[in-house]
């Protein structure tokens, strides 16, 4: 059984018709998995039995008649996603055995709505980065060319048909940015629409849960199982605000939807992505989208400020990791070693990096000169972005300055830190934005981002549609 | 330099990480780095901005005060040393 | 040389709500270590801080009590430092908006006047776990039963000046907290907490000396105990020339001394950031006005109204509002019973005395305040005698019954009854013949002694009253 090319909603009849039982399918996945598995290191743990008793007990809810709405449907969730029943690794090397006492809300409610968790995907030293190359099982290959890091596993999942849903997270851009190195879709949810309850957040400001998959009609089935209040996140507006328009607002479809485009975004140095947005802006024009230029000044100083904040929150985020209460200790005669130790075992290099600089970041005399004015530049990105989505319905930016991280050379922390400078500071305004696919260089699929207003998440998965070219691209390495 | 030295010295020590010496030096060089990087953004003009405190500002949400009991068993077994009814550290002297 | 003694108090109050500040874990003192416990309050990754309405309430509460100003919106921020009772590696505190600050707190000083106490701020935080030491030294162990419990931290400024002032301080604070309803501030079982700051200067003079912090400290009469000893210890080094070391001590009750417990109080460097997790608490200005309209009547104002309204002496209404628990029984009672000095009488005499006795507390004995008004109503009512009524007391307080059950089961119903009490009167002036002859002889105060007697016969039951009666008219007749 083939995943790739199916939508959600048809996979779901077929499951809940009896034409295929969720066993059926998942048996197969799971086959798949282990194939492909070998070859990208796109899991950290494979769910096997526990995926198929999950699918039992879809079939035997569907038997006594239960309406689920991703009936069998299979679902990679990452690695610092929890689920109670599977290892959450963590990215780290003391959570490798790890099974956590609570479930995350998404996860909880995917499953209630008839999904079957299939496995966590790598992720990076403590779920840090936009790829998996610092992950301690070693990075995810990308599907497309074993030359260069997936981005995101949990889209390399998706493009190689192992799952049709990914739960990701996306704090500076990892899921954006997974989504376009692997050419799938992928949604990163506005502020108040996902609860983070049960995500190891990097920095809590800014990590949110999102979905990964191949259209965002696939993204929208996810995304109204998962959306709406959860009294665990305190981000997630009460119960009343929700009641209008229900758990994913409706938006207007008008024909007519102003794009805005800053142009000095597109201005990039390789000229094959330039080439593909400069295609794929001509196609949304011929397509009837008005384009408008709009200018968007102060992203290289969103990032920076990004980077002050989400590396202060790391810090004290990361400070949980003692040795104490779980995790591993490491032996030690006095607490100080306890301390370091511990924390050396639970912290790779780049988590060490980030609590670092972090820490420096939020001390005495440092606080005031970095930390306050990161603060105040976050106010002004917000202004931006509100000011900018006055002008035009959707903003238009790139994903990516260019292809990911080649896996044979060793980046400069700051050149991967850069490569966020489109979608870190999205995360700053809280604005829901989506990755889709809008064309390749070489072998390696592009994607484009684009932001809508806050709770516009049905609109970006409707234009996502209308936008993705209409034939999939597959890569080679899919199961057969 | 010297100062970034004796902060990254600093910051390593109240974060409590046991870092070796090279690495050391080399996150004293990448702090330096980072810093210098940074500096662009010192120079914005913020004048009128007031800070971001919380990203979801806008609103307030609270939880009832009804109280709960968790499934002790399943917590304590996540716990690399817990005996006797207590987490157990090496031996404190206050 | 003449000193100034200045004086800061920090207090730690946990409030009496059910759940703890951030999940729903218990809020309860309990002996059993870890069972209070979630991944909230352990720390767990992604499991976030879920806020409680009601300590934001009680907060409020204490804040208006001690005639605070209210910050309308304010946060909750991360004090960032490691040690193992904390589990997150922080402690949700407000560092930078407190929700209450400008308060003030009228107290005696020590030469009898009024003094208003400054309070610099009241904010909310969460407590820590407890550290538990092997006897072994093997080890040491965490219970994180208490960790994540509501607190507010109440902060003077530095104008207390005597061991004394800082003690009523404490009286003071304890019962506006306690008539506020916001916690039990029991000092034994840590629901209240006290450090003190302490430095002197030349008399005279403007510039602080350097300060020490007092810790450990177990009750209001260790904290004026230990101020006493350290203006002692201060005073003593800065005579012989030396300079106070800014340090903190730890107050040792068996040894009656405080002892160095940290060397130089080193400046710590929180690294204090708003918390990204959790909403800001706004309060309307409205809300803040109905809590302000709905406190209740503090200890001064109501000692007031029950010299003004019952005609109680100061010593009484004093006595009797000491407590919000005492204040609460009384009224209680008197809202069944109306005769607010035999109330008070009964409440400040046999029933303390009764607690005192069983080592009960007000709020949970047995003996309730409908149980009282049923005792007095049937003093009144000369069902029983005061006498009697005493021993019904002592028998409900430790059954649990209600006094007319124990009046009923054990037979002691006053003896009204002409005929039953004539035989008696009869019997007692035939076996005390001197005490008739006194009588008649003009000595008419034997007949306490007479009256007595017949008590003694009928074991108390008889109507006192009855019986003088009786008597007089037997003896004349």
């Amino acid at each position: 059984m083939d995943l790739r090319g199916k939508p959600v909603r048809k996979m779901v009849e077929a499951v809940s018709s009896k034409e295929v039982s969720a066993y059926q399918l998942i048996e197969k996945t799971l086959e798949n998995c282990a194939l492909v598995n070998e070859a990208l290191n796109i899991f950290s743990v494979i769910a096997g039995v526990d995926a198929l008793e999950q699918a039992r007990a879809i079939d035997k809810r569907l038997e006594v008649g239960e309406n689920l709405p991703l009936a069998g449907i299979p679902v990679a969730v990452k690695d610092d996603i929890f689920y109670g029943v599977l290892p959450t690794g963590l990215g780290s090397a003391a959570f490798k055995e790890f099974i956590p006492p609570y479930t995350a809300t998404a996860v909880e409610r995917l499953m209630d709505a008839g999904a079957i968790v299939i496995g966590k995907t790598n992720i990076g030293d403590m779920g840090l980065g936009s790829s998996t190359v610092s992950s301690p099982n070693g990075p995810t290959v990308n599907p497309w060319d074993a030359g260069y890091a997936a981005g995101s596993a949990g889209a390399a999942a998706v493009i190689t048909g192992l799952c049709m849903l990914a739960l990701e997270s996306d704090t500076g851009g990892a899921l954006r940015q997974g989504a376009s190195h692997c050419g799938v879709a992928g949604l990163r949810p506005g502020m108040g629409r996902v609860s983070r309850y049960g995500l190891n957040a990097d920095s809590s400001s800014f990590a949110q849960v999102g979905v990964t998959a191949l259209s965002g009609d696939d993204i929208l089935c996810a995304l109204e199982v998962i959306s709406g209040p959860d009294g665990r996140d305190a981000s997630l507006a009460a119960e009343d605000k929700w009641a209008a328009g229900g758990r994913v607002a409706p938006d207007l479809q008008s024909e007519s939807l102003t794009i805005g485009y800053p142009a000095a975004a597109f201005d990039l140095p390789e000229p094959e992505i330039r080439e593909v947005y400069e295609k794929a802006r001509e196609r949304y024009q011929a397509g009837g989208y008005r384009l408008t230029e709009i200018d968007l000044g102060l992203l290289p100083e969103a990032l920076r400020a990004y980077y002050v904040i989400c590396l202060a929150e790391t810090s004290s985020n990361h400070a949980r990791f003692d040795g104490i209460r779980f995790g591993r200790a490491a032996e030690a005669g006095d607490l100080e070693e306890l301390y370091a130790k511990s924390r050396r075992l639970t912290l790779g290099p780049e988590a060490r990096r980030r609590s670092i600089f972090g820490t420096y970041i939020l001390g005495k005399g440092h606080y005031d000169r970095y930390y306050r004015q990161a603060l105040k530049i976050w106010n002004l990105v917000r202004r931006e972005f509100n000011r900018v989505l006055k002008e035009c319905d959707l903003l238009m930016l790139p994903v990516v300055k260019a292809a990911p991280v080649r896996l044979d050379e060793e980046a400069n922390f700051l050149e991967n830190w850069g490569a966020d400078l489109f979608t870190a500071p999205v995360s700053m305004a809280g604005l829901p934005a989506i990755s889709l696919p809008a064309g390749q260089v070489g072998k390696m699929p592009v994607g484009l981002q684009l932001v809508g207003r806050p709770f516009s998440e049905k609109l970006l998965t409707a234009v996502c549609d209308r936008l993705a070219p209409e034939n999939k691209l597959f890569p080679h390495r899919g199961p057969s | 330099m010297e100062d970034i030295k004796a902060g990254l010295e600093k910051a390593v020590r109240v974060m409590k990480i046991e870092v070796e010496a090279g690495e050391q030096e080399k996150l004293s060089a990448e702090l330096d780095q980072f810093l210098q990087w940074l500096k662009p953004m010192l120079d914005l003009e913020t004048e009128g901005a007031d800070q971001v405190l919380v990203a979801h500002d806008r609103i307030s949400v609270v939880r009832k005060d009804e109280a709960r009991q968790a499934d002790q068993a399943e917590l304590q077994e996540a716990a690399p040393d817990f005996a006797g009814g207590f987490y157990q550290v090496p031996p404190i002297i206050e | 040389m003449e000193y100034e003694v200045i004086i800061g108090l920090e207090v730690h109050v946990e409030l009496h709500t059910e759940s703890k500040l951030f999940c729903s874990c218990p809020n309860r003192f309990v002996q059993e270590p870890n069972i209070n416990t979630c991944p909230v309050c352990l720390g767990f990754p992604g499991a976030m801080p879920q806020m409680n309405e009601e300590a934001v309430e009680q907060a409020l509460k204490a804040s208006l009590a001690l005639n605070c100003e209210i910050a309308l919106t304010s946060y909750f921020d991360r004090k960032n430092y490691f040690y193992p009772d904390m589990p997150k590696g922080y402690q949700i505190s407000q560092y930078f908006v407190p929700i209450g600050s400008r308060g003030s707190l009228l107290i005696e000083d020590d030469l009898g006047s009024e003094k208003q106490v400054r309070i610099g701020r009241v904010h909310m935080e969460e407590d820590a776990g407890k550290l538990v030491h092997s006897i072994s030294g093997e080890g040491s162990m965490v219970d994180y039963n208490r960790a994540g419990v509501p607190l507010v931290e109440i902060v003077t400024e530095p104008n207390l000046r005597s061991p004394g002032e800082s003690r009523r301080y404490l009286e003071q604070l304890k019962s506006i907290l306690q008539y506020a309803g916001v916690s039990d501030c029991k000092m034994e079982e840590g629901s209240l907490r006290c450090d003190a700051n302490i430095s002197l200067r030349p008399a005279g003079t403007e510039t602080f000396g350097s300060k020490t912090e007092l810790k450990n400290m177990n009750s209001f009469k260790a904290v004026e105990k230990s101020l006493e000893y350290e203006i002692d210890r201060q005073k003593k080094i800065l005579d012989s020339g030396q300079e106070v070391i800014s340090q903190t001590l730890r107050w040792e009750e068996d040894r009656q001394e405080t002892i160095m417990m940290r060397g130089k109080l080193e400046a710590h460097d929180y690294r204090c950031f708003t918390d990204p997790e959790l909403a800001p608490i706004k309060l309307g200005a409205e809300k803040v006005e109905e809590a302000r309209a709905a406190l209740p009547e503090m200890a001064d104002a109501k000692a007031a109204r029950y010299g003004r309204d019952y005609g109680l002496p100061p010593y009484d209404a004093g006595v009797l509002t000491a407590s919000r628990a005492l204040a609460d029984y009384f009224e209680a009672c008197l809202a069944i019973y109306d005769n607010p000095k035999v109330v008070s009488n009964w409440v400040m005499g046999e029933l303390t005395a009764c607690l005192n006795e069983e080592g009960q507390e007000i709020e949970t004995c047995a003996f309730g305040p409908e149980k009282m008004a049923e005792l007095l109503k049937m003093i009144e009512e000369q069902v029983i005698s005061g006498k009697i009524a005493k021993e019904v007391l002592v028998k409900s307080f430790r059954g649990g019954k209600t006094p007319r059950q124990v009046v009923e089961e054990e037979g002691l119903l006053q003896i009204s009854d002409h005929g039953e009490l004539e035989a008696v009167v009869e019997k007692v002036l035939a076996e005390n013949p001197d005490s008739v002859e006194k009588y008649r002889a003009g000595a008419t105060k034997v007949i306490g002694f007479l009256v007595g007697q017949v008590m003694k016969e009928t074991k108390g039951k008889a109507n006192p009253q009855l019986v003088n009666e009786l008597l007089v008219k037997k003896i004349d007749g």
